[in-house]
């Protein structure tokens, strides 16, 4: 297994400086392309002089072709949900994003955890209709059981049912999330510090994305918000709203129209939204698809009154950091010795102090020792 | 059982703990105790990953040491292709165990992780590996605040025998 990893490397690297296996031959002394195939397939073993001639002439690091915690090459796609962020600070944060994927690519299945042989995909295209996107969102909501209130079943469901790999994380000022793509395994990343509503709609969103990408892929960056005027981000918006707003669930809470003046819509939006954990400005939306209140009328419920669902600025509890699964798989790791404890606290950007509590929100019952 | 007379290598986590719990004067008296330059720069504030921090005066530190050692990326190349797993521990880790693999003297090494117990097990160098509990009492030092559980003699015999072979 450690072998395959130099083994992925070099041809990684080659391929992301566009050299062919002759190319790279030539340049580490090779007398013909046969040696670099049988290392890219793991069939040779580097020697060390040949692993520094290789960091030489691919201009790189020792690092990259032994660190298994960490992405390299063109192995990752990302699409980040964002509003004004730098691309140096999306850049910087998008490496360290991606050695939590890479740890856990690496050691979920050396404790227990199988990554899906199979990943799933709705059947819908660039050429689907918001209808269809809608459509396809209450079937999922439908079929996999989210309940009265999806919101609250909706990462579970996607760990539990997708392997999807779920991570709520600190983020640089203006990352909403993203969703990832890797080979052989799909996450999405959440900005736990955003309001709840706003966080479920971010998760549903990549949902789409992750469930779509062959069909759709996304962007590098898109602006987020439930309102948007790329049409892939529009169908993620119409099958995240329909996910966490089903037709049948959205009608538990009565009429909308009939004679309430704008105050009392604005105040039963907030209300019903809080009780959806969803955001009241994509809960209004919502309602104006499935026809129950009229555009002309959520026109006049200005969205400054449903921010934060019509609270002024209260701060509600984040969900503590990354995932149970995520965790999990940090504990039986550092229990087999199969991560250093140090190791593991600076690639989560926390102290070794800091892990029992990690362990202890989650639930996880872990000794440590350091 | 004696003290050991060659050389001693230790990792970041045994430098901490041993000024948590007041022994690291006893211990590089008695011991030619040695480290590489990235422990040295991990026992730093800002660089310790530990809540508190421990406020160590590098040139002290490094008074107290009979040596600080440079790695090479070529001692480093030579370590991860011998045992990839090195590159699971962290840099303090890696380049120490990067540095022993250099080194043809009778060296012992104390560092408490199970990763790092289990690549020095995996090399062949069982035998040379140590608790900080054993090091003192060999020197006759009872240490004042209790050691971590992890720098005890009897958690490196039941990782031994048990953990690491299960």
């Amino acid at each position: 297994m450690s072998q395959m990893l130099f083994a992925t490397r070099v041809k990684a690297l080659r391929e992301g400086l566009k050299l062919t296996q002759d190319d790279l031959a030539q340049r580490l002394g090779f007398k013909d392309r046969q040696t670099v195939s049988a290392i890219e397939t793991g069939q040779r073993r580097l020697s060390a002089e040949e692993l520094l001639k290789a960091v030489q002439v691919l201009g790189t690091t020792v690092e990259a072709f032994t660190d298994p915690f960490v992405l390299v090459g063109d192995e990752a796609r990302f699409s980040w949900r964002q509003t004004g962020v730098a691309p140096d600070a999306l850049s910087g944060f998008e490496h360290g994003a991606g050695r939590w994927i890479a740890l856990y690519r690496r050691l979920a299945p050396q404790v227990g955890y199988n990554i899906p042989l199979l990943r799933r995909s709705l059947g819908l295209s660039k050429d689907s209709s918001f209808e269809d996107a809608m459509a396809a969102g209450e079937r999922f909501a439908a079929e996999f059981d989210l309940g009265d209130i999806p919101a609250h079943h909706l990462a579970e469901t996607i760990d539990r049912e997708f392997g999807i790999l779920v991570l709520m994380v600190n983020t640089v000022n203006g990352v909403s999330g993203a969703a990832c793509r890797l080979p052989e395994l799909d996450a999405v990343l959440i900005n736990r510090h955003e309001p709840e509503g706003r966080r479920h709609f971010d998760l549903a969103h990549e949902l789409f994305h992750v469930l779509t990408w062959d069909a759709m892929p996304p962007h590098h960056v898109e602006e987020a918000g439930e309102t948007s005027k790329q049409r892939i981000e529009q169908l993620a918006n119409s099958f995240a709203s329909a996910v966490l707003m089903p037709r049948a669930v959205v009608g538990r809470f009565g009429g909308w129209d009939n004679g309430m003046d704008v105050g009392a819509i604005t105040s039963k939006l907030n209300e019903t939204a809080d009780a959806l954990a969803v955001s009241a400005v994509a809960l209004k939306w919502r309602l104006v698809a499935l026809g129950v209140i009229h555009n002309s009328v959520a026109r006049q419920v200005r969205d400054v009154n449903l921010r934060n669902n019509g609270r002024s600025g209260a701060s509600q509890a984040s969900p503590p950091l990354f995932s149970r699964r995520f965790m999990d798989v940090i504990a039986r790791a550092l229990d087999e010795g199969l991560l250093s404890t140090r190791r593991a606290a600076n690639l989560l950007g926390i102290t070794l102090d800091d892990l029992p509590e990690l362990y202890k929100a989650h639930g996880i019952e872990a000794s440590m020792d350091l | 059982m004696p003290p050991h007379s060659g050389p001693l290598l230790v990792d970041t986590n045994v430098i901490l703990e041993c000024h948590r719990t007041g022994c690291w004067r006893a211990l590089t008296s008695r011991y030619p105790t040695e480290t590489v330059e990235e422990c040295v720069k991990e026992t730093q504030t800002g660089f310790q990953r530990r809540e508190p921090e421990q406020q160590i005066v590098e040139e002290m530190l490094r008074q107290s040491l009979a040596s600080v050692r440079a790695v090479s990326e070529q001692d480093l190349a030579a370590a991860l292709v011998r045992e990839p797993l090195i590159g699971h521990l962290d840099a303090g880790e890696r380049h120490l165990w990067a540095h022993a693999l250099t080194r043809a003297d009778a060296w012992i090494l104390c560092g408490p992780d199970k990763a790092s117990l289990r690549i020095g097990v995996s090399l062949g160098f069982k035998t040379r590996i140590v608790s900080l509990e054993r090091l003192l009492h060999d020197i006759g030092h009872r240490s004042k605040t209790t050691l971590g559980r992890q720098y005890g003699q009897k958690w490196l015999d039941d990782w031994f025998s048990t953990t690491l072979f299960r």
